[in-house]
């Protein structure tokens, strides 16, 4: 942002709203947690807790990877598409009734390293060939799509690696290895986000792409990495899906593209880019995870639940926003 | 004391910081600069001086490896340079600090002085905060300043900004074994007084390890903390002023030429018509930013509102719109209260405003001339709901040609005009409805080059003549004195004094700056 | 409607069928009066079988049945999917229509109710012979039509409530169960739950818990079983699914929670994976449409009719709509149904009604 007309007064609501514009999502979260946990005795029972916290895993790290896209002011469509492919290339690769491969962790490695290549797709395209980032990544997300159906070939690969399926079913302190796998996940990329010149940048860009370029840093390197970067999380996202259902879906990334930028615009990152960053979108997933489950555990009629939570989330963004509003920000 | 305008024999003193020999630039239709001459000695602060669309900027962007120069030379102590980037410039040495502050909001202070200079603080990719940290805290040392630099740069003071901008320029000091070159480039144009006075403390402190060149419209502040003043007009450098002992007037002089300016600059064509009650009639308007606001415009009559960056009037011109909010005070037009905030009142009550950010506020890019000049008035274009063609193109034509607006037909996208001839469609969409009885034109000839500039000023007078109600702010003081009739200053959100402007005893920029700080 | 939203996958195959088809023969479809049928030389029919696509193991085995049936008549079916994209479906079956028309059989599974009109309507005026199954609006009816032979869909209430009588005989008559449903505003959904609604009136000791939608899809179903097995605990005796993705997430969920095999699990479809969970025991029953059958009978049917050994003004009112034959997969027939195989003699023009449930009404 160059800061031009109106200074003054935007430097004013700049530190009025820094005490709590990011206060806004957890206050939220506690706030709705209170009320199902007053109306519902199941919602606050220990093993719904960590049925949510469980539930939000692969949610998390998909949100983890779109959560760089989001800061740098880019957007990503390509979740759907990449983890798709990621769960039929993992599901084929491990222990499955379809073929004799058995590669185990290397499967799953492979599976995360093909969803970095679809990232670096889209940040190329991104970069070279000057597509808008709406565009490149929703054209990658079909060809991942394409992709996968193309190795689903009409039988659904079933998982019978051990290690994989346990992942969803074994816990550790009372959650889910998969749990902990996204916990991990957020970990490394609050890490990332904080330690390396990849997460800054990436703030960076979505804060004043072109001071970086005044100040001699090529951003177009960057852009590509943290496509990359998200492409990783999505393959392993990816994964998780497979060990969650026991077999590779072409759809096992469906809704979660949308569901992800939903998390992390409700955990307060802005699609202006800049805003923001990986603890704000976890709390975001957490606030929708809990959303969802406590619609069901305090009864409302499925029929309502859609237009219930869509109220719900569009309220909370808006008192998440309201304090960041500023005169010369256009949100469209 | 003026000398010619001749480059200084380099024989007493050493090389040259750096040296600028008869740099062109054109852009299309204007020719930025003309063959400029400069020579920055070291360890000396030289002002750069002219007006508006001299060239500075230009010059400045040249230095620093922005625009490149269709000819003449840079040289850096002596050597010829290529400059094509930044980096390259700040491989010799040579940086700047952007007049809009070029520092990432979202980054703390330590992050942006050493952005894309990290070197030590950053291994293998990864962040060494506490390293960070200290080669930041080195350059706020230097200028001795007190900012925590974990701090992050939205939180901080314009002014602490403006120290964090100037460590950060000092890194390149790490990229070259001389001593840089400091550009400084309108640093003073949105600080308070007492920050001024600490940026010039610093500036007399850089003099010590740096060159600085020092770029700014006020003339007291560049004769202040100058060695010597290069007057730029026309592109050309037309003289050097040791300032010990100099005069802002001599400077003026030298700025404006003596030529003088166009004769509708300085001249005002009617006198404005005396009525029983104003057009315009504004009572303790209070907002955000400005209280207690008297204002009155009599129907004919240009009143230029004048203030320092910061001083409200940009607020006052969009409250009178009805887009800032406002929390007291009345706009009466022609004795009729009109209800606030609310555009479509103001436009109902004839009252246009062209905005300073023409491309963003003032017009639709892509959509044709013909459709951005009709856009408020859809009715003088329509039958019902439809637009009709015929209606619209007769229309259009008319007023392109009333207004002489170069544009290849009225269906081309207004982007593809000029600065100048996308201001008169902008204009001219208040004019069609032939209803408009006050306009309000803020900064209505920013970024225009001088044949279009008085294209608008002769449009101004006409309109005025015509009996239209005008407020007008200014690009520069000197544009303000030579259109109004009457000159309101601003400062802090209040009217300071108010000046009569009438045609042959117009005050000089200095009375107005005496008030506006 | 059977599925409702799919994603839209990417056709691979898609560019290259177009280019087939651009590259076909320009021959004028002269004789467009189907009552000159019998003009036909088998070899001369071109079959085609089009679904969404080739993603979902459902559609995958209609098109096998289509291959099957091609390959008994020496031909072979060109494949079309078009990625649940309505307005895919619809150029690509107006290129079809652009083609040589005289000989053309379509097997067609129209995306939504509201596509099979403009299907209908270019094939009759085209002449060439068209199956459509599971969508159509009510009163869109194939005896108005020299060429549209034939509309065969499945009775939702029917397997909804098969299914549930199946899940209440196996919790013995009594217990909680929940339903998850499919895509809300589908019919497929609400006459399958209205069939669940039937069962449990004749079960009276079986006890709806919660009811709540999984959008027919699999992650969903996990998700939502899990919370629901939280909120009821060891209530839940049995679970409902409105389909097989959701009943093998359902499984999934179970899995995860610790209580595999405590809790009875029942779907529709007969997708590959349940049959085999239904085979193992971990599944307690499904029901087939048979989707090999389907994609093949269509194309039968038109084959027929294309070759004049079927008038299609001799066809049965009855015939022209129907409910066809759907079949209840137990532990004890689901061996039958694990490999999915077509009966040359299903497709017999002798026997191609002969899976007639009932008439449409």
């Amino acid at each position: 942002m160059t800061v031009t007309t109106g200074v003054a007064a935007s430097r004013r609501i700049i530190r009025r709203g820094a005490a709590f514009r990011d206060a806004g999502p957890p206050v939220a979260l506690v706030v709705i947690f209170l009320i199902f946990a007053a109306l519902s005795p199941q919602f606050r029972s220990i093993a719904n807790v960590q049925n949510i916290v469980d539930a939000a895993a692969v949610l998390a790290v998909v949100t983890c990877g779109i959560t760089f896209v989001l800061m740098m002011g880019s957007i990503d469509l390509s979740s759907a598409g990449v983890m798709g492919a990621s769960a039929l290339t993992v599901s084929l690769l491990v222990a499955n009734n379809r073929n004799d491969n058995d590669f185990g962790l290397a499967g799953i490695a492979a599976a995360i390293v093909l969803g970095c290549a679809f990232g670096f797709l889209s940040g190329l395209a991104l970069v070279l060939l000057k597509v808008p980032s709406f565009m490149a990544t929703l054209g990658v997300s079909a060809i991942g799509l394409g992709v996968a159906t193309l190795m689903f070939a009409g039988v659904q690969p079933n998982i019978s690696d051990a290690m994989l399926k346990s992942w969803a079913i074994d816990r550790f302190l009372g959650l889910s290895y998969l749990t902990w796998i996204a916990a991990a996940c957020i970990l490394a990329g609050w890490l990332i986000q904080r330690y390396t010149r990849l997460g800054r940048y990436a703030f960076a860009i979505g804060g004043a792409e072109e001071v970086l370029t005044l100040s001699g840093v090529r951003v177009k390197p960057y852009k590509v990495a943290v496509f990359t970067v998200a492409g990783a999380f999505y393959g392993l996202a990816g994964v998780m899906v497979t060990s969650q259902l026991g077999a590779g879906l072409v759809q096992a990334g469906n809704g979660y593209d949308f569901s992800a930028i939903t998390a992390a615009v409700v955990g307060g990152t802005l699609l202006t880019g800049g805003r923001g960053g990986i603890l704000h979108s976890t709390v975001g997933v957490l606030l929708v995870m809990v959303l969802t489950n406590g619609l069901v555990q305090i009864g409302v009629s499925p029929y309502w639940q859609g237009g219930v939570e869509g109220l719900i989330v569009v309220a909370a963004v808006a008192a998440a926003v309201i304090p960041q509003r500023r005169r010369n920000q256009v949100v469209k | 004391m003026s000398v010619p305008a001749e480059r200084e024999p380099a024989t007493s003193a050493p090389v040259p910081a750096l040296e600028v020999r008869g740099l062109v630039k054109h852009y299309p239709g204007v020719k930025a600069l003309d063959g400029v001459d400069l020579v920055v000695r070291q360890h000396e602060v030289l002002g750069l001086a002219g007006e508006n669309g001299a060239g500075k900027s230009t010059l400045l962007k040249a230095l620093v490896g922005l625009v490149t120069p269709d000819a003449g030379e840079i040289y850096v102590r002596g050597g010829a340079v290529k400059l094509r980037s930044v980096v390259e410039a700040a491989n010799h040495g040579i940086g700047m600090v952007f007049q809009e502050q070029s520092l990432v909001p979202n980054l703390t202070a330590a992050e942006n002085i050493l952005l894309g200079s990290e070197g030590a603080a950053v291994r293998r990719g990864v962040y060494r905060w506490d390293v960070m940290r200290r080669l930041a805290q080195e350059q706020l040392d230097k200028i001795g300043s007190k900012i925590d630099p974990l701090a992050r740069t939205d939180t901080l003071s314009f002014a602490d900004r403006q120290m964090v901008e100037i460590a950060k320029v000092l890194r390149i000091e790490q990229r070259s074994q001389h001593p840089p070159v400091i550009i400084l480039d309108e640093p003073t144009s949105v600080l308070e007084s007492k920050e001024i006075d600490t940026l010039f403390a610093q500036i007399r402190r850089l003099r010590e390890f740096a060159s600085v060149v020092f770029v700014s419209h006020r003339l007291d502040e560049v004769l202040d903390v100058c060695d010597r003043v290069t007057v730029l007009r026309g592109g050309q450098s037309v003289g050097e002023v040791a300032t010990a002992g100099a005069v802002p007037r001599e400077l003026h002089r030298m700025m404006i030429g003596s030529t003088g300016s166009d004769d509708h600059y300085h001249e005002n064509a009617a006198e404005p018509v005396e009525a029983e009650q104003p057009r315009l009639s504004v009572r303790g308007l209070s907002g955000k930013s400005f209280r207690d606001i008297d204002l009155d415009v009599a129907a004919g009559e240009i009143v230029a509102i004048v203030g320092v960056h910061g001083s409200g009037r940009e607020d006052v011109c969009r409250a009178l719109f009805g887009i800032e909010p406002t929390s007291a005070g009345e706009i009466r037009m022609d004795g009729k209260k009109i209800s606030l905030p609310n555009t479509r009142a103001a436009c109902a009550a004839g009252i246009g405003y062209v905005p300073a950010e023409r491309k963003i506020e003032g017009m639709v890019g892509p959509m044709s001339v013909a459709e951005n000049m009709t856009l408020t008035k859809q009715k003088a274009r329509c039958a019902g709901p439809f637009v009709v063609p015929k209606k619209q193109a007769g229309l259009v034509d008319r007023w392109i040609e009333r207004l002489s607006i170069r544009t290849p037909t009225r269906d081309t996208a207004i982007q593809r005009l000029s600065g100048g001839n996308q201001q008169k469609v902008v204009l001219a969409r208040w004019l069609i409805g032939g209803d408009i009885r006050l306009l309000l034109l803020d900064h209505p000839t920013r970024g225009l080059d001088i044949g279009a500039r008085s294209e608008v000023y002769r449009l101004m007078r006409e309109l005025a003549a015509s009996g239209v109600a005008t407020v007008l702010l200014a690009d520069s003081l000197e544009e303000a004195i030579g259109m109004a009739d009457r000159i309101l200053v601003m400062n802090d959100g209040r009217v300071a004094t108010e000046v009569g402007c009438p045609s042959g005893g117009k005050p000089s920029p200095l009375d107005l700056v005496k008030e506006m700080v | 409607m059977r599925i409702a939203i799919r994603p839209a996958a990417v056709l691979m195959t898609l560019s290259l069928a177009a280019a087939a088809l651009a590259g076909c023969s320009e021959e004028a479809a002269g004789d467009k009066d189907p009552a000159g049928a019998g003009a036909c030389k088998p070899a001369d029919v071109k079959l085609v079988g089009q679904v969404r696509n080739e993603s979902n193991p459902y559609e995958a085995s209609w098109l096998a049945g289509g291959d099957a049936f091609a390959k008994s008549v020496g031909l072979t079916q060109q494949r079309l999917t078009y990625g649940g994209d309505s307005t895919k479906q619809q150029e690509q079956i107006s290129q079809l229509l652009a083609g040589d028309t005289k000989c053309l059989v379509m097997n067609v599974l129209p995306n939504g109710d509201s596509d099979t009109a403009p299907i209908v309507k270019g094939a009759d005026k085209a002449g060439a012979f068209l199956v459509t199954q599971w969508n159509k609006p009510a009163d869109l009816k194939p005896a108005d039509y020299k060429t549209w032979i034939s509309h065969i869909t499945y009775n939702g209430v029917e397997s909804g409530k098969q299914i549930g009588d199946a899940l209440a005989k196996s919790i013995g008559g009594s217990g909680g169960i929940i339903a998850l449903q499919g895509v809300l505003d589908t019919a497929a959904a609400k006459d399958r739950f209205a069939g669940l609604q039937a069962s449990l009136k004749e079960n009276a000791g079986v006890q709806l818990l919660d009811q709540q939608t999984a959008n027919f899809s699999r992650a969903e179903a996990l998700t939502v079983t899990k919370t629901l097995l939280t909120k009821h605990g060891d209530k839940v005796k049995g679970i409902w699914a409105a389909n097989d993705d959701m009943a093998l997430g359902a499984l999934e969920a179970l899995q995860q929670a610790g209580k595999s095999g405590k809790v009875a699990v029942v779907g529709i479809d007969a997708v590959p994976d349940a049959v085999t969970a239904v085979q193992n025991g971990t599944m307690t029953a499904t029901v087939s449409s048979d989707g090999t059958w389907q994609g093949g009978i269509g194309l039968a049917i038109g084959f027929c009719a294309a070759t004049g050994k079927l008038q299609v003004k001799d066809i049965a009112a009855d015939n022209r709509a129907f409910y066809a034959e759907q079949f209840l997969i137990t532990k004890d027939n689901a061996a039958q149904f694990a490999q999915p195989k077509t009966d040359p003699a299903d497709f017999d023009c002798a026997n191609v009604f002969k899976r007639v449930a009932g008439p449409l009404k």
